[in-house]
């Protein structure tokens, strides 16, 4: 229960100086929804349909999470901040949490955005498997999201940061986007139904590197 | 810990002996008694950082209740030292207790709840209000009304009349202050200051260091880096030098001259 508090404090505390100082947010959606229309003018009509659309899709949420990455943590890493996290008597793994909470509500407002304009350009029918298409997201995102907060985390003290969290992150989740798109991707053509085995997949990623994440965060935290 | 609802003023702690060991003494002090009953014991506590060295075999011990300087030269460790001794870094090789509780990566929460820092940046959230700083932090340590405590820490520090404005929009000074109402927020029983006075103006060092002397007076102890040696051997009643990554002096401040200090740390001149 107080574990929960706190993450709780923490992720209150992140969306509270995000709304204050709107840096991520705006830098975030101004870039998804320019990956979008770039892609989307520079490709011909028949070529933005189907398993292209939902690639599309996830390089945009791809660049936007990593610049959510980064930016949550630089936050910590300003004036020392997470050395005084560090210091107080809270579990390490409550600051990993949290950061996550932080981090997905970020990508969710991303993809709130991002993807009617998708829609609107690609033409592709949401509205046929929207459920579908929200939980097939919503699974990956929490992935995607736990890999991400878990290396931000390990090379915020690093001057690369940038370019070395996407090198990083990308790889490792390449099954992720992969299984993502290709379950998309069959729910678009309409004739077939949502795989478990795919669905299953994307769980089970995001059980592991959670797991995994909150298991090593507190080796990785350097302040 | 001090009970976290009576404000800044609270029951000294009765200062007990413990001696302190000579610098020199390399060998593992054998006496566990001063291990359970001092602030903070070091045995051969040794640190090195990407495989250089930067603190050698250290032997200190630290009554509960004491002012403790820490001195030495830039780059001597003691930024190190006190980084290890808040839990946020770890000794290589070697043993430290703090209040007989062997200090680990894995330190309990209980453990890091007695500690307090003051550090080179401030470790606020500029975007948030004063108050707000404090409360968040408040609330980390399990303040039952961190808000209220946070109120009553920034009249100490002076600043009630702007605790709702960002820190960002305060001076080096003013950030100074909430910093030091932070470390203070959960009463911690060991506060580690980092050269506190750096950037600070004449009356704003005054007020801080009016206000170390009063935390020393409600019997905490208090761990002082600085690179005043005068203004620390005026301050403090223990000085500790590090030189050459060892202790090159352990002893009261009122036996010390600054001019014998200054060439311990390795300077010639002020």
């Amino acid at each position: 229960m107080l574990m929960l508090r706190q993450i709780y404090w923490l992720a209150s505390k992140d969306i509270l100086i995000e709304a204050r100082s709107r840096q991520t947010i705006g830098l975030v959606v101004v870039l998804g929804v320019l990956i979008i229309v770039v892609l989307g003018l520079g490709l011909e009509p028949s070529q933005t349909s189907g398993f292209s659309a939902t690639a599309i899709l996830w390089v945009a949420y791809l660049f936007g999470g990593v610049l959510c990455f980064e930016k949550t943590m630089a936050v910590e890493r300003h004036d020392e901040a997470l050395a005084g996290l560090l210091l107080a008597p809270i579990d390490r793994g409550a600051i990993y949490i949290a950061k996550l909470i932080s981090n997905l509500i970020l990508m969710f407002s991303l993809a709130i955005v991002v993807t009617p304009v998708a829609v609107l350009l690609f033409h592709f029918d949401l509205s046929a498997a929207l459920g579908a298409f929200v939980l097939i997201m919503s699974i990956s995102m929490v992935g995607f999201a736990a890999v991400g907060t878990l290396f931000s985390a390990t090379i915020s003290s690093s001057r690369l940061q940038g370019g070395l969290l996407a090198m990083l992150i990308f790889p490792i989740s390449l099954p992720l986007v992969i299984t993502s798109s290709q379950l998309l991707l069959r729910i678009f053509r309409g004739n077939q139904e949502l795989s478990f085995s795919g669905l299953s997949i994307l769980i089970a990623f995001d059980v592991i590197f959670l797991v995994a994440s909150w298991l090593v965060f507190e080796l990785i935290l350097e302040p | 810990m001090h009970a976290a609802s009576t404000g800044t003023s609270t029951t000294p702690e009765t200062p007990q002996a413990a001696d302190s060991r000579p610098p020199e003494d390399v060998s593992a002090p054998t006496t566990t008694a001063t291990s359970t009953t001092a602030a903070v014991h070091a045995v051969n506590m040794t640190k090195t950082i990407d495989e250089r060295l930067i603190l050698d075999r250290i032997n200190f011990t630290i009554r509960p209740g004491q002012y403790v300087t820490l001195l030495g030269a830039n780059g001597a460790g003691k930024s190190t030292m006190l980084r290890i001794l808040a839990s946020l870094s770890q000794p290589s090789r070697g043993k430290l207790t703090v209040f007989g509780h062997e200090l680990t990566r894995a330190s309990s929460p209980s453990l890091r709840a007695r500690i307090g820092m003051i550090g080179h940046q401030p470790m606020l959230y500029r975007e948030l209000a004063a108050v707000e700083n404090l409360t968040f932090f408040g609330r980390l340590y399990g303040l039952p009304d961190a808000r209220t405590r946070a109120m009553e820490l920034l009249e100490y520090v002076g600043l009630a009349d702007r605790a709702g404005d960002p820190v960002k929009a305060f001076s080096r000074g003013m950030t100074q202050r909430v910093a030091i109402a932070r470390a203070l927020m959960h009463e911690p029983d060991l506060l580690l200051a980092d050269e506190p006075f750096a950037g600070l103006d004449a009356p704003s060092t005054r007020m801080v260091e009016l206000m170390l002397a009063r935390l020393h007076d409600e019997g905490r102890t208090i761990i002082l880096t600085n690179h005043d040696i005068t203004q620390s051997l005026r301050l403090a009643e223990h000085a500790l030098v590090l030189h050459g990554r060892r202790i090159a002096l352990d002893e009261p401040t009122a036996d010390l001259d600054p001019e014998e200090v200054l060439k311990k740390v390795g300077w010639t001149s002020c």
